[in-house]
């Protein structure tokens, strides 16, 4: 018996498997798939519509960053075994923080942004702890949220102010230093150069005439990469992110080894709002208003864009570059489909056929990776 | 699996060919972007309206909207129109912060903007459109208000079903102010549910028994607070005004349950722009001035082609 | 086995109330360091109460528990763990998901600091994984397979091996074949042996007396909360053993008629 230890058998029933295959199975395949079949698509039927002109592309990067923003947190807390449905109201709610505090009371801008940090962070904590203390599926808890926070978003400017949308806050912002971060350009002398060189489209009329049509790139999509960049940085490669993976793999299990599940669950939660803030703070700095109705269903946008990048719903399992290639698609195929001119009530049909194909395929591949049945 | 995948890719590809090529006659292109979100039946209207004013100039015509209403995704339904190059768009301002910016972007780089619904015609201009089309919300309020002063309307109940929109809580306003009565709690907001706001209104006229008259803001209220009229027995009791018209709000008209509704005319929206951009860019000729549209008030005489057409071109 | 030093744990006359049911009459084990010592008993004899007292989950109503000589009162299972006394589930702390390196380190990743970083070294975790992995007989594809891949019997070993590389000096081991197939067993078997002759004391709860009698040097039988006694290997049948487990006569005549194979 004690042989077997010295020269260890492999399973025969085991398939040596290539590297090549190997390198391939990895849980973004899903996500990469969708990817290259989306662009492929689009441009056999969309290639001259626009879509790939430097407004068009800067369209769809957009829409994209957008989702991506509140993916990441959506993911990362997917992954440690929560969900937040409340993110769609905080978006509301953050950006009418931010309009009721520059606006309505007149605060610097950037005291306002920073407290809507503060409060929004907070709840997203409070979201968190309700969940771990009564032991509530966090489905019921958020959804609780959703109501409340959509709910205040709608009460509170129509008190102080008789009107649900908040406008003037580019000008409160003016000069201020902290909202170019979240609503400013970078790059522009790269595109003006572009422009200079004839190699994208300039403005025919107005007062703008002969400046390029894209003129930097937004902030919103700077925020996108970043966090995109730090959510699949702090899950692979730190201590933190195994204990991600953990609590959402197994809470028990992870509480017997010594993981701090709800720590790691909390964080998660404020991660969430902390993500659903900067969508909320770009959208305001970009528009210059807050309206009760912003951020309406973003939640299920976002969740759909962590499904479509491979994260298990029941969590334990993901990525964040599966998911921002799931906002990418999602983005992709909104904006694409407007550009194919297809009647946009079919947008829904479409959506729900990728959701379907990329879980089906997503769960394939899982089945690969784990070893489940 | 691989096969699922390229069969469901060739079955969608098929379909979209099928749909995304519309009859081009003289090329021309013009996409409608509207405010509303899926669930407001009153926009079918105006989408009958630039379907016929497209087939009878021969010209392609879109539709584009945000599904949930959400009007930061309008900003971008228009920046996308813009970057797909249409020879016009026709677009509601309904909040001028987030949309001036994409719809001046688009007139500087050379698509003709006409502005219809929403907005004002000063906005209209600042923004660089071509024209305003539609109703002033504010004056059409305040000339329904003068309208029920005459009748001797004191207080009022405002069914504010969408009260995201400032130009929804605009017409209350100015029914307010033509009454002489600050509008304060008398505006409730519905949501856009039936039972909702059929509820919430039975809930209001309970609570405040003198209330004089309803002013509801399209067919999304005034459905269903015909159903709550009828449910409390108020119905021809109590004075009934509302903006704009439906299949519902007609029958309310014959039956003496509405005593008005003021008819914007929204196929006028839809269907003139069309037919002023295509004759703008064949022959160069556009109207000098803003077009109303509305408001005209609808009673019960003269219903007969109201009801034809109502929910279709009505 | 060895006598000539002193048992890492002993515990001596435990008794475990709840409420009015006694699940633990004086109960007295020791195991010294490098044997295996079997607990016997069939579903009900209080083993898992008796496991869970050595591992800290419950607090002995009466008795003391001397850990390397002195007595030790454990507040929760994060103190007996700290004291070196792991325990190995029926139901692992495993999460399938995750791969096989992330399983081995959760909860105690290694780190590696760059700047203010806490970086999980992958490096080192892998490195240290597919080592411990060997050295117990599992050739796995790589670090980064998932534990759901791997077989019952597999698991249990990369949570054994888990626990030694840690620092266990007390394993308890509950009833880590009662769900294999014949080769499995066999290997979980050999994974005891090869942790036994590391010096490690080992706690293998089994109903299985021939499991028992194949890497065990001590047995006790436990039955209705009370010792039967504790043997050494070689002075005791598997049938002498099969009695004292059922508790005796009717288990003889069972046994006749089913023609000795239990």
């Amino acid at each position: 018996m004690t042989d077997t230890a010295q020269t260890p058998e492999q399973d025969e029933r085991v398939k040596e498997i290539s590297s090549f295959r190997k390198a391939l199975i990895r849980p973004e395949l899903g996500g990469i798939c969708g990817t290259v079949l989306v662009f492929l698509f689009f441009a056999i039927f969309a290639g001259n519509s626009g879509m790939f002109n430097s407004q068009g592309v800067l369209n769809w990067s957009t829409v994209s960053a957008q989702f991506m923003i509140i993916a990441v947190g959506a993911c990362l807390l997917m992954i440690a075994g929560e969900f937040d449905l409340s993110v769609g109201s905080m978006i509301g709610f953050a950006g009418m923080m931010i309009a009721i505090f520059s606006v309505s009371l007149g605060w610097p801008v950037w005291i306002a942004i920073i407290l809507a940090f503060l409060i929004c962070m907070s709840i997203g904590a409070l979201n968190g702890y309700i969940v771990i203390k009564t032991g509530l599926p966090s489905f019921i808890v958020t959804l609780a949220f959703l109501f409340i926070l959509r709910g205040f978003t709608i009460f509170i400017p129509q008190q102080l102010e008789n009107r649900t949308i908040i406008g003037g806050i580019s000008d409160a912002a003016e000069g201020d230093w902290l909202a170019p971060l979240f609503g400013g350009q970078v790059g522009g002398w790269f595109f003006e150069f572009l422009g200079e060189r004839g190699l994208i489209e300039v403005f025919e009329r107005g007062t703008r005439a002969g400046e390029p049509v894209v003129d930097g790139i937004p902030m919103l999509i700077v925020w996108a990469l970043v966090l995109v960049a730090f959510g699949h940085f702090l899950l692979t490669r730190t201590q933190f992110g195994n204990w991600i993976f953990a609590a959402g793999g197994d809470a028990e299990a992870a509480r017997n080894s010594g993981v701090p599940v709800n720590a790691v669950k909390i964080k998660m939660f404020i991660m969430t709002a902390f993500c659903a803030t900067v969508f909320a703070t770009c959208q305001v700095m970009e528009f210059g208003s807050a309206a009760a109705d912003r951020g309406i269903l973003k939640e299920f946008e976002a969740i759909i864009a962590v499904v479509i990048g491979g994260a298990l719903l029941t969590g334990g399992y993901g990525s964040v570059i599966g998911a921002a290639l799931g906002a990418l698609i999602f983005g992709v195929v909104q904006q694409g489909l407007f550009f194919t001119g297809v009647e946009s009530s079919l947008f829904r049909v479409f959506l729900g056929v990728i959701l379907l194909l990329a879980v089906i395929l997503n769960t394939y591949i899982r089945r690969l990776i784990t070893g489940e049945r | 699996m691989k096969k699922t995948l390229i069969a469901a890719t060739v079955a969608a590809s098929a379909a979209l060919t099928g749909m995304a090529a519309p009859a081009l006659a003289d090329g021309e292109r013009y996409v409608l972007v509207s405010h509303a979100p899926d669930s407001d039946s009153w926009w079918n209207t105006i989408r009958n309206g630039i379907a016929l004013a497209g087939d009878q100039m021969g010209v392609e015509v879109e539709y584009r909207n945000p599904p949930t209403g959400d009007l930061a995704d309008m900003a971008r339904i228009i920046e996308q129109a813009a970057a797909s190059g249409p020879d016009g768009i026709i677009t509601t301002l309904a909040d001028f912060d987030v949309l001036s910016g994409p719809i001046r972007n688009a007139v500087d780089s050379g698509v003709d903007v006409i502005i219809i619904n929403s907005g004002t015609p000063d906005q209209a201009r600042e923004v660089g459109a071509l024209m305003y089309v539609g109703q002033p919300e504010y004056d059409a309020g305040y000339a329904a208000g003068l309208r029920a002063a005459g009748d001797g309307v004191e207080s009022f109940l405002c069914v504010n079903h969408y009260i995201s929109s400032p130009s929804s809580s605009e017409r209350c306003q100015g029914f307010a102010d033509a009454l002489g009565v600050e509008l304060g709690s008398q505006m409730i907001d519905s949501g856009q549910d039936p039972a909702e706001i059929q509820n919430r209104v039975l809930a209001y006229l309970n609570a405040n028994p003198d209330t004089d008259a309803i002013l509801t803001l399209g067919p999304t209220s005034a459905d269903p607070t015909i159903m709550a009229l009828e449910q409390n027995g108020m119905a021809g009791e109590i004075y009934f005004g509302t903006f704009d018209l439906g299949e519902n709000i007609v029958q309310g008209l014959r039956d003496g349950v509405i005593q008005w509704g003021i008819d914007q005319q929204p196929f006028l929206q839809a269907y003139l722009p069309v037919i002023v951009l295509t004759n703008y860019h064949r022959y160069g000729v556009l109207p000098g001035n803003n077009i109303n549209s509305g408001p005209g008030f609808v009673t019960a005489d003269g219903l007969e082609m109201v009801e034809r057409f109502a929910g279709e071109y009505r | 086995m060895t006598s000539e030093h002193a048992p890492i744990i002993e515990m001596r006359n435990i008794e475990k109330h709840f409420g009015s049911v006694i699940a633990l009459a004086g109960v007295s084990v020791d195991v010294f360091p490098g044997e295996c010592h079997c607990l016997l008993g069939d579903n009900g004899a209080g083993k898992s109460t008796f496991i869970k007292t050595m591992s800290g989950v419950h607090k002995p109503t009466a008795g003391e528990i001397m850990f390397e000589g002195k007595p030790m009162h454990f507040a929760d299972p994060r103190d007996a763990i700290s004291a070196g006394i792991a325990t190995v589930h029926q139901h692992l702390a495993m999460i399938p998901l995750m791969s096989v390196s992330r399983n081995f380190f959760m909860g105690n990743e290694p780190v590696k600091k760059v700047g203010p970083l806490k970086l999980f070294d992958h490096d080192y975790a892998n490195n240290v994984t597919m080592e411990e992995m060997r050295k117990m007989g599992i050739n796995l594809r790589g670090p980064d397979q998932a534990v759901g891949t791997l077989s019952g019997g597999e698991r249990q070993t990369v949570a054994i091996a888990r626990a030694v590389h840690f620092g266990a000096k007390v394993l308890i081991l509950d009833e880590p074949t009662s769900a294999l197939g014949v080769r499995q067993t066999a290997n979980v078997l050999a994974t005891i042996d090869k942790v036994r002759k590391q010096g490690i004391a080992v706690v293998f709860i089994t109903h299985n007396v021939r499991h028992a009698l194949a890497v065990g040097d001590r047995f006790t039988v436990l039955n209705r909360g009370k010792t039967l006694g504790t043997a050494q290997r070689g002075q005791i049948t598997p049938e002498e053993l099969q009695d004292m487990m059922a508790g005796g006569q009717e288990m003889v005549a069972l046994e006749g008629s089913l023609g000795g194979t239990v």
